[in-house]
C-alpha cells in the first residue's frame, strides 16, 4: 500500500488540477513505476530479434557496415585524416555514438503518437516511455562497445600502441550526457508533433544534417578554421571529440568547450522536460 | 467514512475540429490565401470562425461529488452525457478545464479490457506487463499470479502461449482477471463488462461486488446496462448534457434516469 500523502497534497494522495505546476517532476512516482519500466525494457529489447536468427548480433550490422562504407568514402575517397586513429575505431566509435544520439532522439521523438493508444487508456508517468526508448539504445550501445574492444584487441595483439587518457573516466557522464541530450530534444519534438505531424518529416531530415555537423565521419582537426564555429555551435561535438579522444586518444579534451556543452545539455533538457509536462496532461485532447 | 475521492467543480472543454489544421503545410496554406487575398482552402463548411462559439464544447461543466471509501458508484447517462470524460479526468488521461479532484489511495483505471497487451507475449508474459501497466508491482503480481490464473479460467498450458493465438473469450477473460486483482484503492471501470459472456459478466460483477465490500475498496462503474448497474452500485450519479442532474442511492438515481428516458 502507498503510504499516506506527503506535505504539498495536504492529505491527498492524489490531486488534480486545471493548471499543470510549473516545474514539477515527479521522480518519486516514476520510481513507484520502476517495475513496469523494467518490463516494457524488456518488452522493447526483445521485440526487436524475436523470430530473427542473428538475434541481438543484427545490433553490430549497422555500425560495422557503416564503419565499412565511411572507410572507403570518407577515408579512401575523401581522404579524410583520422587523427592517427586506425580508421575501423575511428569510425566504429563514432557511428556507435551518433546512433545512441540518433535513436533515442528519433524514438522519443514519436512518443505521443506511438503510445497514444495506451496513453488513451490508462495512467501511468508518460516519461517512461521516453525513460525506455533511452535505455534501450543504451543496451545496444553497450553491444557495440565489446564489439569495439575487440577490434581494439586486434590492434594491440598486432602492436599498435595507444594513448587511453584520463578522460576515459569521464565516458560514463559522456554516454549520459548524450542520452540528456537526444531526449530533451526528442521529448520537445514529441510534444510538437502531436500538433504539427510535419515535425516527424523534419528531424529525419534534421538528425542527417546533424551528423555532418559532428565529428562522426572527421576529427576536429581536420576542419578549416573559419568553420569550426559552426561545428563548435553542435553540444555534440565535444562530447563525440572527448569520447573518442578518452578511448583511443588523439586529438585533445578541450574542458571549456565541454562544460559549455553540459550547460546547453542540461538546458535542453530542462526545456523539453517543461514542454513535455505540459502536453502530456491534454495531449489526447488533441493528437 | 470520510471521502475518498472529491470532485469540485470539474468542467472540461474540448474544441471541436482540429487545433490548426493539423499540419504547418496546411496553416501555410490558409495563410498564404489570407495574404493573397483569396478564400482559406481549409475552412470547413458551416465553420463560423477559428475561435467562434461553434468550435467549443463544454462536455463537463462544473461537476462536483464525493465518493466514500467502500462505496460502489454507478455513473449513469444516456450517450454523450460526459460519463466517459469524467473517468477519463478522474483517470489522469487528460486534465480537466477547470476544478479540483482530490483522491486517497491509488486508482486503476479500466477504460479497455487489456491495455497494453503485446499480441507476441505470452499469457503470463502479459499478466506482468498488463497489470505493471494498471498500477501493480511484480510482488503484488506474483503474490496474485495463482489466482488471476485460476479466474481467468484459462489451461494451465495455455499460459505460456502468445496471446495471438488465444480466441477472444480468452483473451477477455484473462485481461480481466487481472483487472480483478488490481491492488488499488479505488477502481474505475467503462463498460468493460460488455465483453465476454452473460455466465462471466456475472463472475466479474461479483468480483466487483466482493472487493468493495470484503476489503473496502471503492468502485467507480459506468455502464448502460441497468441491471449491472443496479446489481452492483449502492450510489449513483446522474450526468446530462456534462452537468450533473441527480446523486443519491443507487435504485433512486436509476428511477430518474429511466424516468427521463420515458419523457423523451
Amino acid at each position: 500500500m502507498k503510504a499516506a500523502g506527503n506535505a504539498s497534497t495536504g492529505d491527498w494522495d492524489i490531486v488534480i488540477t486545471a493548471k499543470d505546476k510549473l516545474l514539477s517532476f515527479d521522480f518519486k512516482e516514476l520510481f513507484q513505476y520502476r517495475d513496469l519500466i523494467k518490463l516494457l525494457i524488456r518488452r522493447d529489447f526483445v521485440a526487436v530479434y524475436k523470430q530473427t536468427i542473428l538475434g541481438p548480433l543484427w545490433f553490430l550490422f549497422h555500425p560495422i557496415m557503416s564503419t565499412i562504407v565511411y572507410m572507403f568514402v570518407f577515408g579512401n575517397i575523401a581522404k579524410i585524416g583520422t587523427d592517427n586513429i586506425p580508421r575501423p575505431l575511428f569510425y566504429f566509435s563514432g557511428t556507435m555514438l551518433w546512433t545512441f544520439f540518433a535513436t533515442t532522439l528519433q524514438k522519443s521523438s514519436d512518443t505521443f503518437i506511438v503510445n497514444a493508444p495506451i496513453y488513451g487508456k490508462v495512467y501511468f508517468p508518460r516519461f517512461s516511455m521516453p525513460i525506455v526508448y533511452a535505455v534501450n539504445s543504451f543496451f545496444t550501445l553497450a553491444i557495440q562497445f565489446v564489439c569495439l574492444l575487440a577490434i581494439y584487441v586486434v590492434y594491440l595483439v598486432s602492436g599498435y600502441s595507444f594513448h587511453p587518457s584520463w578522460w576515459l573516466l569521464a565516458t560514463p557522464i559522456l554516454v549520459l550526457q548524450t542520452a540528456l541530450l537526444s531526449l530533451g530534444i526528442g521529448i520537445m519534438v514529441s510534444a510538437l508533433t502531436t500538433r504539427y505531424r510535419d515535425f516527424r518529416n523534419l528531424i529525419h531530415f534534421g538528425l542527417q544534417m546533424m551528423m555532418y555537423v559532428t565529428p562522426v565521419v572527421y576529427p576536429m582537426s581536420e576542419v578549416p578554421a573559419r568553420l569550426k564555429p559552426l561545428v563548435m555551435l553542435n553540444p555534440l561535438t565535444p562530447v563525440m571529440e572527448l569520447f573518442r579522444h578518452a578511448l583511443l586518444g588523439g586529438g585533445e579534451g578541450n574542458l571549456t568547450l565541454w562544460a559549455v556543452s553540459l550547460v546547453e545539455t542540461a538546458a535542453v533538457f530542462w526545456l523539453g522536460m517543461r514542454v513535455f509536462n505540459h502536453n502530456e496532461r491534454t495531449f489526447i485532447d488533441v493528437v | 467514512m470520510a471521502a475518498i475521492i472529491q470532485v469540485e467543480g470539474v468542467s472540461k472543454e474540448y474544441r471541436l475540429g482540429v487545433i490548426g489544421n493539423g499540419s504547418l503545410y496546411k496553416d501555410f496554406q490558409s495563410w498564404m490565401a489570407k495574404i493573397r487575398g483569396k478564400e482559406d482552402p481549409w475552412t470547413k463548411i458551416g465553420a463560423v470562425s477559428k475561435f467562434g462559439k461553434r468550435d467549443r464544447f463544454w462536455a463537463l461543466k462544473d461537476v462536483s461529488f464525493e465518493v466514500e471509501a467502500g462505496d460502489r458508484l454507478g455513473i449513469i447517462g444516456r450517450n454523450g452525457a460526459g460519463k466517459s470524460t469524467l473517468l477519463k479526468i478522474l483517470s489522469r488521461i487528460t486534465a480537466p478545464t477547470a476544478g479540483t479532484i482530490r483522491m486517497r489511495g491509488r486508482l486503476a483505471s479500466l477504460l479497455e479490457v487489456g491495455t497494453g497487451f503485446h499480441q507476441e507475449l505470452t499469457g503470463r508474459e502479459n499478466i506482468y506487463l498488463n497489470g505493471a501497466i494498471l498500477g501493480m508491482t511484480k510482488a503484488d503480481i506474483d503474490r496474485n499470479f495463482d489466482e488471476i490464473v485460476a479466474f481467468s479460467e484459462i489451461e494451465s498450458e495455455f499460459i505460456d502461449t502468445p496471446v495471438k493465438r488465444y480466441s477472444s473469450g480468452m483473451y477477455v477473460r484473462l485481461a480481466f482477471a487481472v483487472a480483478a486483482h488490481l491492488t488499488s484503492e479505488i477502481l474505475v471501470a467503462d463498460e468493460v463488462l460488455a465483453v465476454g459472456d452473460a455466465k462471466f459478466q456475472d463472475k466479474c460483477l461479483g468480483k466487483m461486488r466482493d472487493v468493495s465490500l470484503n476489503q473496502g475498496r471503492t468502485v467507480l462503474f459506468v455502464s448502460h446496462n441497468i441491471g449491472a448497474l443496479a446489481k452492483l452500485c449502492n450510489k449513483g450519479i446522474l450526468l446530462e448534457h456534462g452537468t450533473l442532474t441527480a446523486t443519491g442511492e443507487a435504485a433512486e438515481v436509476i428511477r430518474i434516469y429511466e424516468n427521463s428516458l420515458e419523457n423523451n
